[in-house]
């Protein structure tokens, strides 16, 4: 899940313009959040980057209206309604309506709607939220205002659109494991940011794990400590010990949203018990995932690791599977 | 928790005497494993050629985390120059229990970290 200046950076090395697609409105549901972008690159043959559905019609329409666009240069609000007469009498057809504001953009670091997200990407990356705010002239043209403080962030005119730029949810991953190598993979394509913690220099290699935000070697519980926050989930897949009860002793107390260990159940339960010798109450234990993950029943690394980050998005949102049973697994 | 290690060892793992970051040390060292990970770092206060005070963190096993903890009781109080005549064979036996070959190096990373720690401060300040 590329953020906006990945996605542009992507489009960057063989595009100078692309049609930016925005989806501000949907009605009778929609698979992607409002603010989800598709970045159609020029020509009629360009790139494409991002969606704003799951594909099928309705990417392709927006595709249609972006070379259109493209060519126009000009900005235009559309509605793309999935009323398909094939798909309908198939029983088909999903109903629903989306709204896209598209607009042509140049990526040669002049173009002030780039300008604008750019600059809510980099402040949600420094940890702090940002809010833009776009509103359409009466020409349709639409102009941007990004807003550090949300009290802050208004608009004239009668129609606008909000789109909220938080920092990425933290992942730290305690184990340079093949696990763990595995799970940084998948969650840094989910969009979280990822820490991964080690004591052991051979296994914490950039080689290993290229693509974590943060590689750190040195002392486990005291390299994961300063991303104990709100938003952030902690797995342990170190299947040590001696990295686990110090960073679970504090991980569990602290205002984490997950923390999860890879283990039996057998060895879970003997930690719990560890943990409440310690002093923690049975509240904090409780609070331990582990076994971790969903149970879909894989055994390679990265069979364990999808199933662990399947578990982290349902945390994230609220859905029952998001607790697995205490018994069996890993 | 069993241990195969013995009462002593497991006193030491589960309530170690010393394990916090030390106030004002005069001098620190972090020792590691580059095999096993254990993670174990010494502080201490020198004062007048004496080591006024000893602490440690670790993220380590049971074997290196009571060494640590055993080996902070034993050198507070202690002269510089004593700290650094202690033999490593003393340090493995005051665990009191038969340690493994392989896990020797577990046993006496603690002092190693002392011995560095203590670099320069074998002269009476």
């Amino acid at each position: 899940m590329a953020d906006f200046r990945e996605q542009l950076d992507a489009l960057r090395a063989t595009e100078r313009r692309v049609a930016m697609a925005t989806l501000v409105g949907a009605r009778g549901g929609s698979p992607r959040p409002l603010g989800a972008k598709l970045f159609v690159g020029e020509g009629g043959g360009g790139r494409l980057v991002g969606s704003v559905s799951i594909g099928g019609c309705v990417d392709a329409r927006v595709v249609e209206h972006g070379d259109r666009l493209l060519r126009a240069g000009r900005a235009e609000r559309v509605t793309v309604k999935v009323d398909d007469a094939e798909a309908l009498e198939l029983g088909l057809a999903c109903g629903a309506e989306f709204d896209l504001l598209i607009e042509p953009v140049s990526l040669d670091g002049t173009d002030p709607a780039v300008a604008a997200y750019e600059s809510a990407v980099d402040l949600s990356r420094s940890g702090r939220e940002a809010w833009v705010v776009t509103t359409l002239g009466a020409d349709g043209t639409p102009t941007r205002r990004v807003h550090a403080d949300r009290h802050e962030a208004s608009a004239g005119g009668t129609e606008f659109f909000v789109e909220r730029f938080a920092p990425a949810d933290a992942l730290v991953i305690v184990g340079a494991s093949d696990v763990g190598a595995a799970l940084a993979r998948l969650a840094r394509a989910l969009g979280m940011r990822v820490i991964v913690v080690d004591g052991r220099e051979r296994y914490a290699t950039r080689e290993r794990f290229a693509s974590a935000d943060e590689l750190l070697v040195g002392m486990p519980a005291e390299l994961a400590r300063p991303y104990y926050r709100d938003g952030t989930s902690v797995v342990l897949v170190s299947h040590d010990y001696k990295y686990e009860l110090p960073i679970l002793r504090e991980a569990l107390r602290a205002p984490v949203r997950f923390v999860g260990m890879l283990a039996g159940r057998k060895r879970g339960d003997a930690v719990r018990a560890l943990l409440k010798e310690d002093g923690l109450s049975d509240a904090e234990v409780a609070r331990l995932h582990s076994p971790i993950g969903l149970d879909i029943g894989g055994r390679e690394p990265e069979e364990i690791a999808l199933s662990i980050a399947a578990q982290l998005v349902a945390v994230r949102e609220g859905k029952p599977l998001a607790r697995r049973a205490q018994e069996g697994g890993r | 928790m069993s241990l195969p290690y013995g009462a002593t060892v497991l006193e030491h793992f589960r309530h170690p005497r010393n394990q916090r970051p030390l106030d004002q040390p005069t001098a620190a060292h972090e020792g590691y494993n580059p095999l096993c990970g254990d993670r174990v770092r010494l502080e201490v206060r020198v004062e007048a050629g004496a080591i006024r005070a000893a602490a440690f963190t670790a993220n380590a096993c049971a074997i290196c985390t009571a060494s640590a903890s055993l080996l902070t009781e034993r050198v507070t109080g202690a002269l510089v120059a004593d700290v650094l005549a202690l033999r490593e064979s003393e340090v493995v036996a005051a665990l009191d229990t038969e340690v493994p070959p392989a896990r020797t190096a577990c046993a006496v990373l603690p002092l190693r970290a002392l011995r560095a720690a203590l670099v320069g401060h074998s002269a009476p300040a």
